[in-house]
């Protein structure tokens, strides 16, 4: 999958996973900070999120995402989301028999 | 001035208070690989558990109501109330009215897991004669199921009550014990709350990070989380004049006690501090004692990151520079966090430290965390303690702080008790399938019933969304009533107060009291569905919160910014009038000066299957279109004190004349006045749910030939309806000037309620 594609799951994902109910899932900038207050261009997420979204990364790519201080930058937006997501595929791919 | 008479308590360290305190004074630690159910996957499996618990017994058996019924059993002993080769409270002894509050989280949920894998299981695995029997099992562990337990075994009592707000149930029950007494309601009073553990709270705890892997450690630098306990606390509380006139020593005082709310996040405390600072001070100033005056705090200290350091900071707020001479310890680090429990075992625990003049030590604490700057206690020391703090709060964010002094402090000064307070209706809201009703509308709610049972109309466009996007269904209706029974504008932007003391007067002041039966039914099965299909790992972290009987009323407050005391009550059918008796209690006992009292019931496709099976002719049968068996929505008042709606010019629908609640024992019926111009008079009934002892009350109390109104029929039941009936009365009481008295009746097995609403005229009290 493209990376584009996979950013675009994501922002399925979180719309419909955290019931952020009435924002369109194309609206969510690909560098938008997730955290933080929603008035300045966030999502205004927030730790309970944050968990929240790791159990989804897991559940549905099967990647588990580190916890603590390590998971911050993964979780800066959806881009950064993205790309942890896509270097962990590319290297379970990478590492499979036949792969 | 209220006294400690008695205590029973039952931890992992032991099966009773006194052999608890033991081990805790020597620093000892129960924390053990879990056994009670197997817990793969579970990241943290170390917990504190009770070993060589009974494993069965009546049909209404839980392993919490067990822990509740040996703990209970334990303090009615020790306060000299239950001899000990009886079972049963001797009625004939002093005190006459003995009451009964329990607090609770998981009630019966791990029986309740075992059900639901039986209901969970693939179509066609699973025969539908064990499924029937699983779905008439399904409903026996409501929260209020192990009070219905302890009252049917310990009683009578004749006052009693079910509450929930999370891990301050057991504070708050204490609290309301108290308001019991201070209000003449009863002569002594059971208070306590007891929780096992279980796979929800393991998995959800798990799934927020919130478990130490290596065991809790309160205070820590290296602290990871907490770990859970399971137990169970029970005090006897009494006015020392009571005790004295059956000549038995105290074992402390109760002298103060407060609790407020958060506002702030449904798991997460606020960093500030500032709710759990404002109870400290709101129950010294109870107390009528200064930082000066206290020689120990029994803190919350879970052992969470967020958890110590925020308390640390609302301790040095409030202690200033008495912190640096007050020692502060938990034992969560010895026998867990036992969640709704926690605050009565550890007042159990704050007793016996004022009683032996020892200062029990933090277990588990060996490098203090420099973000907590407290007086820690490594080691028992044997010190004077005058008086003592104990906190604690809860998810959603409902903090609770007792103050607990030495039995002689009963003899130096006898406080008087403070008279009850003149309470007024300052809003009605109401939520059904035929639309969102505020104000005088809420009077024409009979007439606009409907065929339909569950909302059609979308619910999410009567909330700023962004806002109420953790709100599950029940939370919503709750939200939605409460909001427009406070004159609020549809979503209205909130601005929490933080920093003004209870009391300031503000719009965000009031409390929130939740009446609801069965809690989250539907949202529990499907975290069990997901742990058992998905594992451990996956399990919710966003949906556990919700699981939590007293979380809609935390994301009430958290939603409507309401900072005063916040908690969720349960009864069965009489759950409405159960949450409006509570409302009314705190208000006329001077806990809070306002508060919005709410109840909800959401459409269930669980209940409404176990409704089937247990009342219904012939489930099989699709082609008859039954009526429904139950309906969803809520029903919202918001009560204050009269001389406060006064002061602030705040709209008087009513004023509340009496609040009669009884257990089996009807007596108190005699209490409630007759139809104030006879029948014939301007007297109206109005009732929540039809049932036939109501006609006996009706009867007895003269109110029979009285017009009557019926929310919702026997068709239709609805738990929350005599909040619905409450909010109907006191509309009908201003939009009708031909009325001058209604009268709101509910009973459901055991229990009964009457509120009795009259006029309010300016300058009538």
């Amino acid at each position: 999958m493209q990376r584009d594609d996979l950013k675009r799951e994501i922002k399925q994902l979180l719309v419909r996973e955290l019931n952020l109910t009435g924002r369109d899932p194309s609206s969510i900038e690909d560098d938008a900070p997730l955290f933080g207050e929603s008035r300045s261009g966030g999502l205004g997420l927030d730790s309970l999120d944050a968990l929240q979204i790791a159990m989804l990364v897991e559940e549905k790519f099967g990647i588990r995402v580190p916890e603590g201080d390590e998971a911050r930058p993964i979780f800066r937006s959806v881009s950064s989301l993205s790309e942890f997501i896509g270097k962990e595929r590319d290297a379970k791919a990478g590492t499979a028999p036949n792969g | 001035m209220i006294v400690v008479t008695g205590l029973g308590a039952v931890t992992a360290l032991g099966a009773t208070a006194s052999e608890t305190w033991d081990r805790v004074v020597r620093g000892d630690r129960a924390l053990t690989e879990l056994s009670l159910f197997p817990a793969d996957g579970y990241r943290v499996r170390i917990v504190g558990e009770v070993p060589g618990m009974k494993r069965e017994g009546p049909d209404d058996f839980s392993r919490t109501s067990e822990l509740a019924l040996q703990a209970a059993r334990e303090a009615l002993t020790s306060a000299g109330l239950l001899r000990s080769d009886a079972h049963a409270l001797d009625a004939r002894e002093r005190p006459k009215r003995v009451g009964l509050v329990v607090g609770g989280s998981t009630a019966g949920m791990l029986e309740t897991e075992s059900t639901l894998s039986v209901i969970l299981s693939p179509e066609g695995t699973v025969d539908p004669e064990v499924r029937d029997e699983a779905l008439r099992r399904m409903l026996s562990h409501p929260l209020s199921a192990p009070t219905d337990r302890l009252a049917r075994e310990l009683g009578p009592f004749t006052r009693v009550r079910s509450l929930s707000s999370a891990c301050s149930s057991g504070a708050n029950a204490m609290l309301v014990g108290a308001t019991w007494l201070e209000l003449g309601l009863v002569d002594a009073v059971l208070c306590g709350a007891a929780d096992a553990l279980c796979r929800v709270t393991l998995a959800g705890f798990n799934a927020l990070g919130a478990l130490d892997p290596e065991g809790a450690r309160p205070f820590d630098r290296r602290r990871r989380g907490l770990t859970l306990g399971e137990g169970a606390g029970f005090v006897v509380l009494e006015h020392a004049e009571g005790a004295a006139a059956r000549a038995k020593d105290a074992v402390c005082t109760l002298l103060g006690w407060a609790a407020q709310a958060e506002a702030h996040h449904i798991t997460n405390p606020e960093p500030t501090g500032d709710a759990p600072s404002r109870a400290m001070r709101a129950a010294l100033a109870r107390a009528g004692l200064t930082p000066a005056d206290i020689d120990y705090v029994n803190a919350h200290g879970t052992g969470t990151p967020l958890n110590d350091p925020m308390e640390s900071r609302a301790l040095a707020a409030v202690l200033g520079d008495a912190i640096s001479r007050v020692p502060v310890s938990s034992q969560k680090g010895q026998f867990g966090h036992t969640l709704a429990a926690a605050g009565a075992i550890e007042a159990t625990i704050t007793a016996l430290a004022i009683a032996n003049g020892i200062v029990p030590p933090t277990g588990g604490l060996e490098d203090p965390d420099p973000e907590c700057p407290l007086l820690h206690v490594r080691r028992a020391e044997s010190r004077p303690i005058r008086a003592a703090l104990s906190s604690s709060f809860g998810f959603g964010g409902m903090d609770t702080v007792l103050v607990l002094g030495r039995a002689d402090a009963a003899k130096s000064a006898s406080r008087a008790r403070r008279k009850a307070r003149s309470v007024v209706v300052t809003g009605a809201a109401v939520v059904t399938p035929s639309g969102v009703f505020s104000g005088l509308d809420v009077a024409d709610v009979p007439d606009r019933a409907t065929e339909s049972d569950a909302i059609a109309y979308d619910i999410a466009a009567e909330l700023d969304i962004d806002r109420a996007r953790r709100l599950d269904r029940a939370s919503r209706l709750a939200a939605i009533a409460c909001e427009r029974a406070l004159g609020r504008e549809r979503g209205a932007a909130v601005d929490v107060v933080r920093g003004a003391a209870p009391g300031a007067g503000h719009d965000g002041d009031a409390g929130v009291v939740l009446g609801n039966a069965f809690g989250a039914v539907d949202g529990t099965s499907a975290f069990m569905r997901r742990l058992r299909e998905k594992g451990a790992r996956l399990a919710s972290p966003a949906d556990f919160p919700s699981l939590v009987p007293s979380s809609p009323a935390g994301h009430v407050s958290i939603y409507l910014g309401l900072t005063g005391p916040t908690l969720a009550v349960a009864d069965l059918a009489t759950s409405g009038e159960c949450a409006v008796t509570q409302g009314y209690e705190l208000v006329a006992a001077g806990e809070t000066d306002r508060i919005a009292v709410v109840a909800v019931e959401e459409k269930s496709t669980i209940v409404d299957e176990v409704f089937r099976v247990v009342f219904g002719p012939d489930r099989r049968d699709t082609s008859a279109k039954s009526r429904p068996l139950r309906r969803e929505g809520a029903g919202a008042i918001v009560l204050a004190a009269e001389d406060v709606a006064v002061a602030r010019g705040l709209p008087i629908l009513a004023k509340v004349d009496h609040v009669l609640s009884w257990w089996h024992d009807d007596a108190a019926i005699a209490d409630l006045a007759p139809p104030p111009g006879g029948a014939s008079g301007g007297a109206v009934v109005v009732i929540g749910t039809a049932a036939g002892a109501i006609d006996a009350v009706l009867a007895r109390a003269g109110w029979s030939e009285c017009r009557r109104i019926t929310c919702a029929d026997r068709a239709g039941s609805h738990e929350a309806a005599g909040a619905i009936a409450v909010a109907v009365a006191s509309a009908t009481l201003a939009k009708d000037s031909s009325i001058d008295a209604v009268l709101c009746v509910g009973v459901a097995r055991g229990s009964g309620y009457a509120i009795t609403l009259g006029r309010w005229r300016a300058g009538s009290s």
